[in-house]
């Protein structure tokens, strides 16, 4: 789509935030920035630049590693895309919803910027014989860190995490080469990709060279059982294979989950030669329950008729303080305490969180990592506004602190409730009556329920979902997608089963015309 | 080679589930404990008054149905047992004994909760929480699962009698049929082996799914049979190897890798007998559910076990068993749309080669392999590199 000609200026206006004007299918990037409004522009301008600030920051503290690890790790220069990440995903964002985003992305560009730092400098691959590599444990990346806040002069580091996960987020092309290095040794491409893709990040010798130990975990799921081998194989470490009872919501199984602790900490204790400090564990998880606390707080307004948080950051910024942050990190809670005052704010002045609200909705299963603003999309094109993502509703358990074992007893539960985890095992009461719950907790009408094509645990439970929901006249709409490769299903594609159900069953025209289809096959 | 004498009426009794034996069984007020994981210990489920019964559903054609309730992505041995559980195929259950070890099963068997597909108020689904690794922490956590999950159950629901003896006797009858098994996959290891890997396979699979009982009779005067069978003077195949892999409940697998030329001389896959049919030994200093919960921990060469020692082991083992039964070759085998073994056929197939020097094939199939010219030619093709690495390997001896 050219730009109009100047003669068609007053219509261009008229239209200037038209998607089809803005965005350019050849090149995949924005013509131009979204127009929000001169108060939100300013702020929205302010915080892209403390986007760069901070990346500007990470090149500063090592200009050496980063060079290195452009041209060494193929992931890495994805984190370029950040700032163009933040911007499709508050499309149409104004207001609160905007500040509360940019606060949070804010906060999970910090955290990410720490360890892309920790990992370089410490890397073996850049510096033979560092001794910051020893002080490094390395996680699976379901683990939440919170473990390690009982050893402060140690670094916990998400092994998957900055190479695969976040820049699946950021980038949907960066993936496939990993999948394709994993299909080419003997894996099958019908397994769940992320998994497959760690095991391709492996294979291609991509994975930063650091820590003193790794732990893997039998979570969530099959494939990511599966994956430790590889990994395990892969980085030649120490390695503990943590395990977390499956059948989570039965008593009996809680005395093995607090032995799986006690032994974790003791290997991570043997290999690092640390000792467990108790006062710093537990000082770290009374931030982390205060931390939930202001979750709790975001469900608990999304339950009203004035819901306040929008947009896939609800989701994505909890992964990062629940798995990543674990309550060592206090910045966080300065970013909860203020996206919680601006929430408040807009509840209690019964602010319209959105242009048109026409579903209430529960996004369910795992979204598309290579879309992840996908959600913001149903919700601008067709206003299905998702109030609750199965993502951000995992553990809820506030860690009792008053003795040893009973945090220690919270923690496992705690474990036990992580992302996808929580709903995809221990039985089909938990993911499918679950979302009959949800979905009136939060007075839902309608049902994003990905079909993640390779996730097993879902699958099996296909007929069954579409049967209760028609017994209980709620809209369940499967969206198809394979996780981190667009090339089975991609953006466009995702789009046209919404567009079409939209039309034809909902008999619905969209909110924004300019939304129904477009070309983004090129973008990030 | 003579036929046995029994093979037949085991080929019979594998077309249904509901076999002869089995409704002889249960008319006799048996209750009837379907299964389908290794994990749950066969052993439990023939204590007195019950039998085990593995679950099957031979002859399956269409999955439509199936196929609606759980996707097309979910392996079609899952598919097929809910298909021929909506069908009513395994009415005759009393419960099902299932463990949450592969999430495609796991799904398979909540149906039969969720939707009562079996007429019986009694009847209940059971699951087991298994645990990754060996370890004393997980061996207690076993033991506690089959207290809670097994034994509990079957005795408040059915007044089953779960005491140490009665788990003694069961275990007795179930050391008689694996000594037996080993028996006569011992001739498997001769040089011109006096059975052959389709009638191994149907007799190991007869002791899954059968009442332990009334197959006995039948197992031992084929044992006795096999004491003085001579095979043909002729070779009647090409190369012999060793299957490793996932669940292969069709003899019909076997019989097409076996018209191929290649020998199957070992069964290393779910429904082999490497492992499933080892004497479970009971120690007089521990308490027997423990020592059976050892038993098959120890013996478990599942893909899932993540720790290290547990992953060497397993390739460890395809390596000696290879070694044990003069197997030239490995082929490795998943079941499509099998999460654990389509990691483990990928990384065991290059061990195996790689590490341990032994030729490998890695395929995956589907459940129901009947005229499946592509497995076909992959097997074929194998077999030819085996022989033709074996007049290599002649002629650099000479």
């Amino acid at each position: 789509m050219k730009l109009p000609n100047p003669k068609q200026i007053p219509e261009f206006f008229r239209h200037i935030n038209d998607y089809t004007y803005r965005f350019n299918p050849k090149t995949g990037n924005f013509r131009y920035r979204e127009f929000r409004g001169l108060k939100d522009d300013v702020y929205n301008f302010y915080m892209w630049l403390k986007v760069w600030k901070d990346m500007a920051l990470l090149v500063a503290k090592g200009p050496l590693n980063i060079v290195k690890a452009l041209f060494r790790y193929q992931w890495f220069a994805t984190y370029l895309s950040y700032p163009a990440f933040v911007d499709r995903a508050t499309l149409g964002m104004r207001g609160n919803q905007l500040r509360m985003a940019r606060l949070q992305y804010d906060r999970i560009v910090k955290k990410a910027t720490q360890f892309l730092y920790d990992s370089f400098s410490a890397d073996l691959n850049f510096h033979p014989g560092s001794k910051k590599a020893k002080k490094i444990v390395l996680f699976d990346e379901l683990i939440p860190c919170e473990i390690m806040a009982g050893f402060p002069n140690l670094i916990g580091i998400p092994a998957q995490t900055m190479p695969i996960f976040l820049t699946s987020i950021l980038d949907q092309n960066i993936v496939p080469p990993y999948l394709d290095a994993a299909e080419n040794f003997g894996i099958p491409a019908d397994v769940c990709p992320l998994p497959s893709a760690e095991t391709g990040c492996a294979l291609r010798d991509d994975y930063p060279k650091i820590g003193c130990c790794i732990i893997s975990c039998n979570m969530p799921c099959d494939g990511s059982v599966m994956t430790s081998a590889f990994q395990e194989r892969y980085f030649k470490l120490p390695s503990h294979p943590y395990g977390v009872p499956i059948r989570y919501t039965e008593e009996e199984v809680q005395p093995y989950a607090i032995e799986e602790m006690k032994e974790l900490i003791k290997f991570i204790e043997d290999v690092s030669g640390e000792t467990f400090n108790w006062d710093t564990f537990l000082s770290a998880m009374e931030v982390y329950n205060q931390e939930t606390r202001y979750e709790l707080a975001k469900w608990e307004v999304n339950r009203t008729p004035y819901p306040q948080m929008t947009g896939e950051t609800f989701w994505i910024y909890r992964m990062f303080f629940y798995h990543l942050s674990g309550g060592m990190d206090k910045n966080f809670l300065k970013t909860d305490k203020k996206v919680n005052e601006i929430m408040m704010r807009g509840y209690q002045a019964k602010a319209p969180c959105i242009k048109e609200m026409r579903h209430r909705c529960v996004e369910w299963s795992c979204p598309a990592n290579f879309y992840p603003d996908f959600s913001i999309w149903a919700q601008e094109c067709w206003g299905i506004y998702v109030v609750a993502a199965m993502e951000t509703l995992i553990s809820d358990v506030i860690i009792d602190t008053s003795s040893h074992e009973n945090a220690l007893r919270d923690l496992a539960l705690t474990y036990q409730r992580c992302t996808m985890r929580k709903h995809t095992k221990g039985g089909y009461r938990n993911v499918l009556n679950e979302l009959w719950t949800v979905c009136e907790q939060y007075n839902c009408d309608f049902v994003l329920m990905y079909d993640q094509i390779s996730c097993k645990g879902m699958d099996g439970l296909r007929g069954l979902f579409d049967e209760q929901a028609n017994e209980r006249n709620i809209r369940l709409l499967w969206v198809a997608q394979d996780l981190l490769d667009p090339r089975t299903i991609s953006k466009r594609e995702m789009r046209q089963q919404v567009n079409m159900y939209m039309t034809t069953v909902m008999g619905e025209e969209p909110v924004r015309p300019d939304l129904v289809d477009f070309d983004d096959s090129k973008s990030w | 080679m003579k036929d046995l004498k029994h093979l037949y009426t085991f080929e019979q009794l594998l077309e249904s589930a509901n076999n002869p034996l089995v409704r002889e069984a249960v008319d006799a007020g048996q209750l009837a404990l379907g299964y389908t994981c290794y994990h749950m210990p066969e052993v439990l489920l023939n204590l007195p008054g019950c039998f085990s019964v593995r679950l099957r559903a031979p002859l399956t054609g269409s999955m439509d149905i199936a196929g609606y309730y759980m996707a097309n992505f979910i392996c079609d041995y899952a598919k097929s047992l809910l298909e021929r559980g909506i069908e009513g195929g395994y009415n005759f259950l009393s419960a099902i004994m299932g463990t949450e070890t592969c999430s495609e099963m796991n799904r398979t068997l909540e149906h039969f909760e969720i939707m009562k597909l079996v007429p019986n108020e009694k009847f209940f689904v059971s699951f087991l929480d298994m645990p990754f690794k060996v370890t004393e922490n997980t061996v207690r956590h076993y033991v506690e699962q089959l207290k809670v999950k097994v034994l509990n159950p079957l005795h408040e629901v059915y007044g089953v009698d779960v005491s140490e003896d009665a788990m003694r006797e069961a275990v007795e009858l179930h050391n008689e049929v694996c000594r037996l098994i080993t028996e006569i996959g011992q001739y498997r290891k001769e040089e011109n082996p006096r059975i052959t890997g389709y009638e191994f396979h149907i007799l190991n699979l007869v002791s899954y799914t059968c009442p332990k009982a009334l197959i006995l009779p039948m197992l031992r005067e084929t044992a006795e049979e096999l004491k003085t069978r001579k095979p043909d003077a002729k070779k009647n195949w090409r190369v012999k190897i060793a299957v490793v892999g996932s669940e292969i409940d069709d003899p019909g697998f076997t019989k097409l890798v076996e018209d191929t030329g290649a020998l199957i001389v070992v069964d290393r896959f779910c429904f082999g007998s490497k492992p499933g049919r080892e004497v479970i030994d009971l120690p007089e200093d521990m308490p027997v559910l423990e020592a059976i919960a050892r038993h098959y921990l120890n013996t478990s060469q599942c893909p899932r076990y993540m720790s290290k020692e547990k992953v060497h082991e397993r390739h460890q083992t395809v390596y000696d068993l290879v070694k044990e039964y003069h197997a030239q070759g490995v082929l490795y085998e998943q079941l499509k749309f099998c999460e654990f073994w389509g990691y483990e056929r990928a990384l065991g197939s290059y061990v195996i080669t790689h590490d341990y020097g032994i030729p490998s094939v890695a395929i995956d199939r589907q459940n129901a392999t009947g005229a499946n010219g592509q497995l076909r030619t992959r097997v074929q093709a194998f077999i030819e590199s085996l022989e033709i690495k074996q007049i290599q390997a002649e002629k650099g001896a000479r």
